[in-house]
């Protein structure tokens, strides 16, 4: 194989890792907007806001340290070695039901049937809210996570695809990030436990159920209240997730909180209401930048990678609004 | 095929037991009194449903019908009167609650859940009667395969007892309309309730069509003891169905009692013959 083909592969591999991080995001958004009609925009800071805890439980970090030192005087940063990681990932995903709980009970419940522009726009407050509590709970330092996943270049990958060079051409292999590998390993596990769960279990049927009308859901017995607090709770867990993968790929930071604007593109590219078109979505915006970044970047001066997503989503609503998978709006007059 | 349905409704039944005994009042609604904004919708209205019986609730459009069966099971919140259901009195209660107390329904336009399948959509109605919490059904064992297999169990003699076997996997949103309502009866019927309420059962339904869901609903009634409320346009369907009808007109009650009585009323002829008012 010629070393040209051989770097569009890696380049073709390297987007489909990176997408399937982004679906990982996307899929957050979808959950939430499937379930209540709501476009969730603090889910990237729900991600950063979980890598946080889940860092400060592992470190031994006190919350609201800097704060109790403002107040009180007394100066305690950490308590002990910290705790297993097992441990803290448990307590982390307790945090993030309770923050589920909490966001029904004081958010949620007090803006039933209002617009959806209504219930964004809390959302939005309620971005700007954790944010805030992220910091003074954890502090606003870049920190590392290490969750004990693998990482730096795959040696054996390497080693494997330097032969498949033609004879005589100067090809060292292909690079490939053990991280990215697991994350997309993790993503892929995921996405199967979260579509089981709702395909085979009867809270699943429920989900479904509430997610395709609310009013039936309430005339069976749903309680949509019960059911907000379950979907928020998994959002909550898919932005654990998100946030540890990212979290271990750049460092835990504000930043993190970002990863939600390129799902936006992801979504319109798969539609806000299907969980495969968040994966797919996904893929193709991975995969679409690299290859854009690697082939037509040069041409043009380099640095598309940031707004080709944006381009490709824009070209997408001209042409197919609802997305890949959406459900199509068809309007009766 | 027939002694096996019976066989499981007797099971059905078991909810519908609490002391009261057929021909008592499973229902009162006393003097509700429902407006939206300046609009009065249902005025000073009482009535009962007495266990066992088929109830109908008839009137001309904007009556109040559906309003009142959306008062029923909690949908609606009257600013007036109280309803007793059971024996115990409330004047608030939100729709799972409703549910949960015994109360199912169907709805004037349906709403089924139209990406699910057929098998789904039933399943759904026993949510009520389901007792493990998803952390069990996360598992996916044990207690929860148990129950979610007798529940399955159950579903399939509804759908056998609807004849809706062929249907069973299909998304109800590709349905043709008659099958659907009969798939929202049947996902009524799955939670085994103690008062079903039918909005327009039979509405948009061809003279076939009628005939067989009038045959379900008497069969409901009389196979499982299940007490019926529901609204109907169709007089003929009404007059042969029920053991009692209650005539609504602009919110007001204007009739009560047995078919062939609240026929020759005077006021519910003029209602539906639009006789002027002196």
């Amino acid at each position: 194989m010629s070393p040209d083909f051989l770097n569009f592969i890696e380049t073709f591999l390297n987007g489909l890792m990176a997408g399937v991080m982004y679906s990982l995001v996307a899929l957050g958004f979808v959950l939430i907007f499937k379930a209540s009609g709501i476009f969730n925009f603090a889910q990237g800071v729900m991600a950063l806001f979980a890598a946080l805890t889940l860092v400060g439980f592992q470190t031994g970090q006190v919350p609201f340290a800097h704060l109790i030192r403002a107040i009180f005087g007394v100066e305690i940063l950490h308590w002990g070695a910290g705790m297993p990681t097992i441990l803290a990932l448990i307590l982390t995903m307790g945090v993030m039901v309770a923050l589920a709980f909490l966001i029904e009970r004081l958010v949620l419940k007090h803006l039933v049937n209002q617009a959806p522009i209504i219930l964004f726009m809390a959302t939005i407050g309620l971005a700007w809210f954790l944010e805030g509590l992220g910091d003074l709970m954890w502090g606003a330092d870049i920190k590392p996570m290490d969750v004990g996943l693998p990482s730096g270049g795959s040696f054996w990958w390497e080693d494997l695809t330097a032969t498949w060079a033609a004879q005589g051409s100067d090809y060292y292999g292909m690079y490939i990030d053990t991280l990215d590998v697991s994350a997309a390993i993790i993503a892929v596990a995921l996405v199967v436990a979260l579509s089981l769960f709702s395909q085979y279990t009867a809270t699943g049927r429920a989900l479904r159920a509430v997610a395709d009308d609310h009013q039936a859901a309430l005339s069976v017995g749903i309680s949509l209240r019960r059911i907000w607090v379950i979907v928020w709770s998994l959002a909550g867990f898919v932005a654990l997730v998100a946030g540890i993968l990212w979290g271990a790929k750049s460092g835990v930071q504000f930043s993190l909180s970002l990863i939600a604007l390129k799902a936006l593109p992801v979504l319109i590219l798969g539609g806000f209401t299907s969980i495969p078109g968040a994966i797919v979505g996904g893929l193709i915006i991975g995969v679409g930048e690299k290859l854009a970044e690697a082939y037509i970047g040069p041409l043009v001066g380099g640095a598309i990678e940031n707004w080709f997503a944006y381009m490709l989503a824009l070209a997408f609503l001209l042409f197919r609004p609802q997305g890949l998978y959406g459900e199509k709006i068809i309007e009766r007059i | 095929m027939n002694v096996h349905i019976r066989e499981d409704m007797s099971r059905h039944t078991l909810r519908a037991d609490d002391g009261i005994a057929t021909g008592g009042d499973l229902l009162k609604v006393d003097n509700i009194s429902l407006s939206f904004g300046g609009v009065k919708a249902i005025s000073d209205i009482s009535f009962d449903v007495r266990k066992g019986e088929i109830r109908a609730i008839i009137g001309p459009n904007g009556a109040g019908k559906t309003s009142m069966l959306n008062v029923i099971n909690g949908f609606y919140h009257p600013q007036e009167g109280v309803i007793t259901f059971r024996g115990k009195t409330r004047s608030r209660m939100r729709p799972h609650e409703a549910a949960r107390q015994g109360i199912a329904r169907t709805f004037q336009n349906i709403a089924l859940f139209k990406g699910m399948s057929t098998l789904d959509n039933i399943m759904t109605g026993r949510i009520t009667l389901q007792k493990r919490n998803m952390f069990w059904h996360g598992l996916w064992a044990g207690p929860a395969e148990r129950e979610e297999i007798e529940h399955r169990e159950a579903v399939e003699g509804i759908i056998d007892f609807l004849e809706i076997e062929h249907i069973r996997k299909t998304p109800v949103g590709s349905l043709p309309y008659g099958l659907q309502k009969r798939v929202e009866l049947g996902r009524a019927l799955a939670a085994e309730p103690a008062l079903l309420l039918l909005d327009e059962p039979m509405a948009g339904m061809n003279l076939e069509e009628k005939e067989d869901m009038s045959r379900f609903i008497l069969d409901v009634n009389q196979q499982f003891g299940t007490t019926i409320a529901l609204i109907e346009h169709d007089m003929g369907v009404v007059m042969d169905l029920s053991d009692r009808v209650v005539v609504l007109d602009y919110g007001r009650k204007i009739g009560d009692g047995p078919p062939d009585e609240v026929r020759n009323n005077q006021d519910v002829i003029d209602a539906y013959l639009g006789v002027p008012h002196e």
